[in-house]
């Protein structure tokens, strides 16, 4: 009877189970039958585990919240695994792929298999367990032998005497490599064009420009990041303009040691310049000297020195610093002599301040530095010469023609839409040369062209909500910029989520909250948590940020895979999901949506925007139209 | 024990198919066409939901009665609890014991009843093979007894034993010499002479061979009562004994039989079908039992009885609600003959035999089913009087919870509420957006996949923190919300439930979401802890940038990145934050001047005033004073020259 039942039940199974298999369910185990040692049969319970339900296939991908720029790869990374029926029947594919790099697939080496650095690791590891020279000798023997085998591609030399012999020779070679290579590693020696630490030991005394270097050239003035993650090319703030000139010097003394009682002293007798400094200088020159220092500085003295001497016409100080002969006491270290130069082409005269930032000197220390120092001190940069102020009454009507440009650019723009990149012409306007111009891009505040230049745009003075064709930004398909319009709210309330504003929603992160589950239609979908009104932001779609051709490239076995995140940006650039992205990229496509995409300029970067295309629900999955 | 308690249903819709007025036959082919349509809509969802209905008996789910909109089901009162001893169960079973425990039935509310008893007459209806002369199947009616039984007696005083019995011997049920017997029933037939008023309670006792212990049985206030005087009224009902395959049909048990009068009541063993429309004559069986008179018997097979009553009990099934139980078989036909129809073009004939109803004294609730299918053909149903969903007989008591039910368990339908002035109307239609998808609590399919839908016995749910309310604001049941909204179409499309009623992941481990975690995103974060890492291996890959300059700009990077600043004019706050929340850092490893490089660099790119540089500085220096043991964790040579330095000055 038991018997019997078992068997329905296990024929039961196995139908269930095939059913299961083409539903993708987990399939169910039966627990044989115990017969007991006795040969009495006993009867153990039957528990079947319920069935689990698996999920689709998700391949691994990095959260991401922004864009990420990458460069193209110029070999391939890994020959994508598809099944291995797709190896089998379809190598041409495979090897199409591989053309598409020139042949080149990441792991090649010239040598074979081991480089510099693995023969660099494996040596030293191999070195800790050994206790004596025979040790090593043999360890390096088995190295040397792999070694050969694998890059050379020999049999397994059959005499122990050749392999020896063969082995010696090659032993002297590697361990010249291996002494080659571990000396050039030594700790603590800096590259040559590095300059050392402004709060280090070996601070040295520099110039500006090369004390700022690396914070200039790496700050990233669009993403206010150093080495961003999207924007390749940083503008060296050089050519920016002060739009503030604050050099506004305070009128008090700060204290007992104020530079300004020098002064009133100075004005009182002011008196021929001394030459004695020459020396002071000199004197902390051996401080700097005791290391490779940079030759720039030496001969920045003596020019400093020649400068002083063909007269300095706008300080005539140095005078005091002789009559109070407390100054030569002072000591300059390199930081501090840095520092000083920094802040001078920031304050200019503002000499208490100056000290105050540097903390360690006192007013008139830096005063009289200053007097030293003062042929290479860059001056207070005059009236900006090529860009007369605009009156009012000029401004707002230009504003008006800007609003109607606006207007002509979207009824004629194509659908080329191009990538933006700050211009730098210096000294010209923005006409057609501009690259702004010809890519049909509005010039933006990164540009290094004036802010009066025709080509900017000049954000809205809506007082609305921004979110209908009379905002110019809308109409231009841009959200406002938060440093252009100063009166919708995009540049309010940076704590909140209520932004009078709703133009300003990519780049504040507004994003709804997503869930992930199976999808309804085809492997994994995305559902709204809240419900959302019509036209309502709803995520950015993020990614990398790749070029059309690397897209070519990628796209081919993303195409193989029947699964792309792959979304057009403008014409240079597409956003590719696959790798990084945001839960948006799990959005189902469907030629009846409740979704749209909509490339906006936000702030200088072109980004993809979802929005919600009715309302929608809670619960409801997302979906935009891919095409 | 076999206390089954059963309605025979299947004795009683033959009878009551003859209630009904005969109406305007359409032309035959019509009316298949029609009702093969009506069929394809729906039949397979009624047969779903009669499926799960048994299901539900069998295993439920959940309590009706636990339903916020069904809280007039639950019967029990906690008003004990607090006396409540745990000795009290003990005495609650000892008083039990003795007693006899059958369900006695409810007096009849007609008090004006003036007669007490009625004579009972019950024939064992031999139905023979039809032999190749016969036109129909010969039928033999032997009599196996006539008793007076007390009608609608009070259930308190009855005692089992004084009820008449009869007795059938099993000879009867041995096959005749003459024709081959096909099957056996039991024709009761009721008597009385009586007034215009015939309601009361037939008290019947018939024995078989089977001997039928008696109980009382209840006539109750018939409708289609429509002779006055002083003439004889019979009652008759039929019950099957053996089938035509001769399978014992009545077990042991007690029984409720319905009546029906004798004057439109052909023995006709045609079965009724939910479908079929029987000569063109409506069947209310719903009512026969609220309304029509009924006969209650106890029915025994003696142990002489040659061992036929071997005949395994059939377990009784909860029905309806607890008052009456019977066998799903009949369930399931009673079910099927609610959803009878009749065409609209028939209702006005409905109509007019339903107003003899009116002169009764309770008005009853009146509810049409109309069904909508092929383009807007209808068909209507009335159920009188009965709140019951047609689809699981669940007995919903009122005209919300009908609705709310109805809409809530059966989703495979669209039900609009129409008001009438009789009652209601409830069109039903198909749910063409009906998907199959899940709208149960997420909650329960979160924490075990693949168990919330186990049948195998009790599951242990997710543990779940609901806010509990107390009086929580419902809004008031009004039957408007099941009117069809007016611009309608697209909100009926919906399911009727929306929300979370699936199981979500998350998106980096795919694991599933519980529960607790549904509020916060699980990658929500703008800097994600690789990016994080990412800016810091990058700034490490630059040789040409010191150390100390890579570390101001990485604490930097992770400042913009924590906080997303998005504009030039939000630097100088962005700046005085840092110094806020990197200060002490800043300090304790030594970077102030790499600090002020960085503020004099964000001055270059005119992101910042010289103010906010001498402000953050002033602030960093406040920090560097907070500090207690500042100077211990300073082992950096520039600091202490510097203290030199300010000495020899």
């Amino acid at each position: 009877m038991f018997n019997t039942n078992r068997q329905k039940i296990m024929d039961r199974t196995d139908i269930l189970n095939q059913e299961w298999k083409t539903r993708r369910i987990q399939p169910v185990h039966i627990m044989t039958s115990v017969g007991s040692l006795r040969g009495t049969r006993e009867v153990i319970p039957l528990k079947t585990l319920n069935a689990v339900a698996s999920v689709p296939v998700m391949y691994s991908w990095s959260p991401l919240q922004q864009n990420f720029m990458v460069e193209d790869e110029t070999v391939l990374h890994n020959i994508p695994y598809m099944g291995d029926e797709i190896l089998d029947q379809d190598g041409t594919f495979i090897e199409e792929l591989i053309k598409n790099y020139d042949g080149k697939v990441h792991g090649d080496r010239e040598c074979g298999f081991i480089n510099d650095e693995i023969f660099v690791e494996l040596v030293s590891a191999l070195s800790q367990y050994s206790d004596n020279e025979d040790d090593e000798e043999e360890e390096e023997h088995d190295f040397k032998v792999e070694k050969m085998e694998l890059c050379e591609g020999k049999e397994h030399p059959e005499d122990p005497p050749a392999l020896i012999s063969l082995s010696v020779c090659l032993s002297v070679c590697l361990s010249v490599r291996y002494k080659e290579l571990t000396e050039q590693q030594l700790p603590g020696a800096l590259p040559p064009e590095c300059t050392p630490n402004i709060d280090g030991p070996n601070a040295r005394s520099v110039q500006r420009e090369q004390s700022l270097h690396s914070f200039h050239t790496l700050f990233c003035r669009r993403c206010f990041k150093y080495d961003c993650f999207l924007h390749p090319f940083h503008a060296t703030p050089n050519t920016y303009k002060r739009k503030n000139l604050e050099n506004q010097v305070d009128t008090k003394p700060c204290g007992l040691d104020c530079y300004m009682y020098l002064v009133q002293v100075i004005a009182e007798r002011a008196k021929t310049p001394s030459k004695r400094t020459v020396g002071r200088r000199r004197g902390r020159m051996p401080n700097s000297n005791s290391r490779p220092s940079t030759p720039s500085v030496s001969s920045e003295t003596k020019d400093t020195d020649s400068d002083r001497e063909e007269g300095n016409s706008r300080c005539q100080t140095p005078v005091k610093m002789k009559l109070t002969g407390e100054a030569e006491a002072v000591e300059w270290s390199g930081a501090e002599a840095s520092l000083f130069r920094v802040l001078i082409g920031t304050y200019y005269d503002n000499f208490c301040a100056i000290a105050r930032l540097i903390g360690t000197k006192t007013c008139r220390q830096v005063y009289e530095f200053r007097v030293k120092e003062s042929s290479i001190i860059a001056r207070a940069p005059a009236e900006d010469e090529d860009t007369p102020p605009r009156k009012k009454k000029r401004k707002h009507r230009l504003w008006a023609t800007h609003c109607r440009k606006i207007q002509l650019k979207k009824d004629g723009s194509s659908n080329h839409v191009y990538n933006y990149q700050p211009c730098d012409h210096p000294r010209q306007p923005c006409d057609s040369s501009c690259p702004c111009v010809t890519a049909q891009n509005f010039c933006e505040k990164f540009c290094q062209c004036s802010s009066e230049c025709q080509n900017r745009f000049p954000g809205c003075r809506c007082k609305a909500q921004c979110n209908t064709k009379q905002c110019p930004c809308y109409l231009a398909v841009r959200e406002c910029d938060p440093d252009l319009c100063l009166t919708c709210g995009a540049a309010d309330h940076w704590d909140s989520k209520n932004v009078s504003c709703k133009n300003c929603s990519i780049q504040r992160g507004a994003k709804k909250h997503l869930l992930l589950a199976p999808s309804d239609v085809a492997g994994w979908g995305i559902f709204i948590k809240e419900p959302v009104q019509k036209n309502e932001f709803i995520s950015e779609y993020c990614g990398e940020i790749i070029s059309q051709d690397e897209a070519d490239r990628r796209g081919k076995v993303y195409d193989k895979y029947m699964c792309s995140f792959l979304f057009n940006l403008n014409n240079d650039f597409v956003v590719d999901a696959t790798r990084k992205g945001n839960k948006i990229r799990f959005a189902n496509h469907s030629v009846n949506p409740n979704c749209y995409a909509k490339v906006m300029m936000v702030n200088g970067d072109h980004r993809i925007g979802i929005f919600a295309k009715r309302a929608i629900q809670t619960g409801e999955e997302l979906f935009f139209d891919y095409r | 024990m076999s206390g089954a308690s059963c309605k025979a249903n299947g004795a009683v819709y033959p009878a009551s198919s003859a209630m009904m007025n005969s109406v305007k036959k359409p032309k035959m082919e019509q009316i298949q066409a029609d009702h093969e349509l009506f069929l394809q809509a729906f039949e397979k969802p009624t047969q779903i939901y009669r499926f799960l209905r048994t299901r539900n008996l069998i295993a439920p789910v959940f309590l009706h009665r636990t339903l916020t909109f069904m809280s007039h089901r639950n019967g029990r009162t906690n008003a004990k609890r607090k006396t409540f001893k745990v000795d009290d169960m003990l005495q609650t079973v000892e008083r039990m014991k003795g007693e006899v425990n059958l369900p006695l039935f409810i007096p009849s509310q007609n008090s004006e009843n003036e007669q007490n008893s009625v004579s009972l007459e019950v024939l064992l209806v031999k139905v023979c093979h039809k032999k190749r002369k016969d036109v129909s199947c010969p039928i033999k009616q032997v009599p196996t007894g006539k008793k007076q039984v007390p009608l609608n007696p009070d259930s308190n005083q009855t005692k089992p034993g004084s009820h008449p019995s009869l007795l059938v011997s099993s000879n009867e049920f041995e096959p005749s010499n003459s024709h081959m017997v096909k099957s056996y029933s039991l024709l009761f037939r009721v008597s009385r002479t009586g007034r215009r008023d015939t309601n009361g309670l037939v008290n019947g006792e018939a024995n078989e061979n089977i001997d039928v212990t008696d109980t009382p049985s209840r006539k109750k206030r018939s409708s289609s009562h429509r002779d006055e005087g002083e003439t004889t009224e019979t009652f008759v009902a039929q019950m099957t004994v053996f089938d035509k395959n001769r399978r014992l049909q009545l077990l042991d048990g007690e029984y409720e039989v319905s009546m029906q009068g004798m004057e439109d009541s052909p023995v006709s063993k045609k079965r009724a079908t939910w479908e079929t429309i029987l000569d063109g004559k409506r069947l209310p069986p719903f009512e026969t039992f609220s309304q029509g008179p009924t006969l209650q018997f106890m029915l025994r097979w003696t142990g002489d009885a040659s061992g036929k009553s071997t005949a395994p009990v059939a377990k009784p099934l909860a029905t309806r609600n607890s008052e009456s139980s019977s066998p799903m078989e009949t369930r399931t036909s009673n079910h099927r003959a609610a959803l009878m129809t009749v065409k609209e073009s028939v209702s006005t004939d409905i109509q007019t035999r339903k107003e003899q109803v009116l002169c009764e004294p309770r008005q009853k609730l009146r509810i049409f089913y109309q069904f909508l299918y092929n383009n807007n053909t209808r068909q209507q149903t009335e159920a009188r009087d009965d709140l019951h969903c047609p689809w699981c007989t669940l007995n919903c008591s009122k005209l919300y919870s009908l609705l709310k039910h109805l809409k809530l368990s059966h989703s495979r339908f669209i039900f609009n509420y129409v008001p009438h002035p009789k009652g209601a109307r409830i069109d039903v239609s198909i749910n063409e957006c009906y998907d199959g998808s899940y709208v149960g609590n997420p909650q329960d399919i979160h924490s075990q996949p693949g168990f919330a839908f186990s049948r195998n016995g009790p599951v242990k749910r997710t543990a779940v923190t609901h806010i509990l309310v107390c009086r929580p604001k419902r809004t008031k049941p009004s039957l408007s919300e099941f009117l069809e909204s007016e611009d309608g179409e697209l909100e009926q499309q919906r399911t009727y439930v929306s929300g979370h009623n699936r199981l979500y992941f998350h998106s980096d481990s795919c694991m599933p979401l519980r529960p607790q975690e549904m509020e916060e995103d699980s990658e929500d974060e703008r800097d994600p802890e690789w990016l994080r890492e990412k800016t810091a291996t990058q700034l490490d890959e630059f040789t040409d940038v010191n150390e100390g300059e890579k570390e101001v700009m990485k604490l930097w990077n992770l400042h913009v990145m924590k906080y997303g600043f998005i504009a030039d004019n939000q630097m100088n706050q962005a700046i005085m934050l840092f110094a806020e929340n990197t200060g002490a850092h800043i300090i304790r490893r030594n970077l102030c001047r790499n600090f002020l490089l960085h503020l004099v660099s964000m001055h270059d790119f005119n992101l910042v005033s010289t103010a906010t540089i001498d402000r953050a500085m002033a602030r960093l220096r406040q920090i560097q004073e907070e500090l207690p043991d500042i100077e211990e964790e300073q082992q950096d040579q520039t600091v202490v020259s510097a203290g030199f330095l300010e000495l020899e000055n």
